[in-house]
């Protein structure tokens, strides 16, 4: 066997986009020594929670071979419902959560039947739930003003306000989701069967597995996971604003697809969205401490996302050959 | 048996004309409740109202055709709505700092350009797929944008801009006239030129066209470039429609575009993006969108039409091609 040679271009390739991750890094920190600081690294992770969740409902989906567009939405359903329920019926903490995710739940069933039921492709059937889900919050909001409720709970805002052991309750409960997306996804029979259909779908249908059970399982408990990070959203500013989801869609799409690209076989994976999410949080919040305008922050970020992308990419295709 | 095949093929012929069935079902519904909605000047109206889609509309169709219709791995450009902002905004500011309006147009042309080979680097030479790319550089473009016009409303009242709008050739508008030159350019340059064949041989079958001498990856870098040169003349006559360039238009036109594009799928006899078929859709979705309002439709269900017509559409379409 040969040995590998560890030359320049070889130390590149294999780890491109942990030198640029540690390059940002350093580049931050020594710009903003605040950036180093516990408190603000704790931020990050604070501050991602929210995307985390979001992205890893993606990532199953993407994983199936799919897209979802309308995770936005599912957030927003999530949030929506949980204030509604409380302010509107008032139901305790824990019981409007749970309609909180069933709300959310909701979506996921909706591209579910137009997927697997109508044979739409995924791509344009969340982008149809994307449309008719937004809509619906501009008909119940009466065109899109937020949907407050002051008197909120004290355990509910505790969701995303509280703490648990002195770390940030929203942190935790990212952390947890984490975790079981992982045995899930990358340790179980399901992540195998899951894979298997994305990787190669009529394959997987000889060899028995259920694909269209998955592929609603898979819809219904991204949409479930969403509306997790929808009761997050809501407790922090204890108010429902309609449309709010839209912004997580760009970046969880951008952290799933970086995570997918650090995979040898190029595969969603649940350790990748999480390395991709937090080199986006990173890069917002050192942007953020670097005192630029926003506009100029903003156009920065986009420019990072494409390169960090595109070395990701360039970075697996040089490995895989 | 025999007979029974025959039926079966009919009916989902029969299926297959659904989708346009329907939406000309929904015009003629406007109509009889909106009654000035047929009149020859609210359709003009809408041709007007339906330019910058179509433009974006048929740059999409070319990037379909050269990297195929699979809507996650095939041929896509989200970016084009961001390129089309970005010319607007660049042509704006630079109209506004006193810079002569050719001038501008040469920058805005440059930084379109500049746009449409990144993508065609990324996806071609990188390998990266084309609906991560251009959704990535919509974001980039979007950015760099709002670091030109500083996030803000620009006025443009240049005559040659509002020329688009208003000015009329031989009894037609201007707009419309130039338009439909575009679009007849495109549809010649990819129906009728050996370009275009090899273009849509290479959307067809990645491999076939390789194996028979045709370079696929440099046909759909091609592709983007040309897409990001509609998107520089969508630019004006999104300046032209808005008398300026507001931030925030570049959503709805991607939303619009893709709407557009693949309902325009559904009219095609092969349930592929055609560049007729997406000019048509365009066309159609504006109208669909003017006529519900001038029935007095609130705005706010829109989103719930639109939605509900691709779900339809496409669900039909799909029916038809398993009925096959």
């Amino acid at each position: 066997m040969e040995r590998e040679r560890l030359t320049l271009r070889h130390v590149v390739l294999r780890f491109g986009f942990l030198i640029v991750f540690a390059a940002f890094f350093v580049l931050f920190s020594v710009w903003n020594p605040v950036f180093l600081n516990g408190g603000n690294l704790l931020n990050i992770v604070e501050g991602s929670a929210i995307l985390m969740i979001v992205a890893l409902g993606l990532t199953l989906v993407v994983a199936t071979g799919g897209i979802d567009l309308s995770i936005g939405i599912a957030l927003d359903f999530g949030a929506a419902f949980a204030v509604v329920a409380m302010s509107g019926y008032g139901m305790g903490w824990f019981g409007a959560a749970c309609i909180g995710v069933i709300g959310g739940s909701l979506v996921g069933l909706v591209n579910a039947l137009l997927v697997v039921g109508l044979r739409i492709t995924p791509f344009l059937a969340t982008l149809s739930t994307f449309f008719i889900g937004s809509s619906v919050q501009r008909i119940f909001t009466n065109g899109g003003g937020p949907i407050s409720y002051r008197r909120m709970p004290t355990e509910f805002r505790n969701i995303a306000q509280g703490d648990i052991f002195g770390i940030p309750s929203e942190a935790v409960i990212a952390a947890v989701l984490v975790v079981i997306y992982y045995i899930v996804l990358e340790r179980s029979i399901w992540g195998r069967r899951i894979h298997a259909m994305g990787m190669q779908r009529s394959a997987a249908i000889v060899a028995g597995i259920r694909v269209n059970r998955i592929l609603v399982l898979c819809f219904v408990t991204a949409a479930m996971t969403c509306a997790v990070g929808g009761l997050i959203a809501a407790a922090n500013i204890r108010m429902f604003t309609p449309l709010s989801g839209f912004s997580y869609l760009l970046d969880a799409i951008a952290a799933v697809f970086i995570g997918a690209a650090l995979h040898p076989r190029g595969r969603p994976n649940v350790l990748g969205t999480v390395a991709g999410v937090l080199f986006l949080g990173m890069v917002a919040n050192g942007l953020n401490l670097m005192g630029l305008n926003f506009n100029t922050k903003d156009a920065l970020q986009g420019i990072i996302l494409v390169s960090a992308l595109a070395l990701a990419v360039a970075q697996r295709r040089a490995r895989t050959g | 048996m025999r007979a029974e095949a025959r039926l079966s093929a009919w009916l989902s012929d029969l299926v297959g004309y659904l989708p346009l069935a329907i939406l000309i079902g929904v015009l003629a519904y406007i109509s009889l409740n909106a009654p000035n909605f047929l009149t020859l000047r609210n359709l003009e109206l809408v041709l007007m109202q339906s330019l910058p889609v179509v433009l974006v509309c048929a740059g999409l169709a070319v990037v379909v055709m050269a990297g195929g219709d699979d809507v996650v791995s095939g041929g896509i450009d989200l970016s084009i709505p961001a390129t089309a902002v970005l010319s607007a905004g660049i042509t704006a500011q630079m109209l506004t700092l006193g810079y002569p309006l050719a001038l501008c147009a040469v920058a805005a042309l440059v930084a379109c350009l500049v746009v449409g080979v990144i993508n065609a680097a990324l996806v071609s030479r990188i390998g990266m797929t084309p609906l991560l790319t251009t959704l990535a550089m919509f974001v980039a473009v979007v950015g760099v944008n709002n670091v030109v016009t500083a996030s803000r409303r620009i006025n443009v009242d240049h005559p040659w801009i509002l020329a688009l709008r208003e000015a009329e050739i031989g009894g037609m508008p201007l707009g419309i006239v130039l338009v439909v030159m575009i679009v007849g350019t495109l549809f010649v340059a990819a129906h009728q030129t050996r370009w275009g064949l090899n273009l849509q041989a290479a959307g067809g079958s990645r491999d076939a066209a390789e194996i028979s001498g045709i370079n696929p990856g440099r046909l759909v870098g091609q592709s983007f470039v040309v897409a990001a040169v509609t998107g520089f003349v969508c630019g004006f006559f999104v300046l032209a429609r808005g008398s300026g360039s507001s931030p925030g238009v570049q959503d709805n036109l991607m939303l619009e575009m893709v709407l557009a594009t693949f309902l325009g799928a559904a009219f095609s006899p092969r349930r592929v993006v055609t560049l007729w078929g997406a000019v048509l859709g365009a066309v159609l979705v504006a109208a669909i969108s003017i006529g519900f309002k001038s029935m007095g439709v609130n705005v706010f269900w829109t989103g719930l039409i639109k939605g509900s017509l691709i779900v339809v559409v496409v669900a039909f379409s799909a029916m038809a091609q398993r009925g096959r």
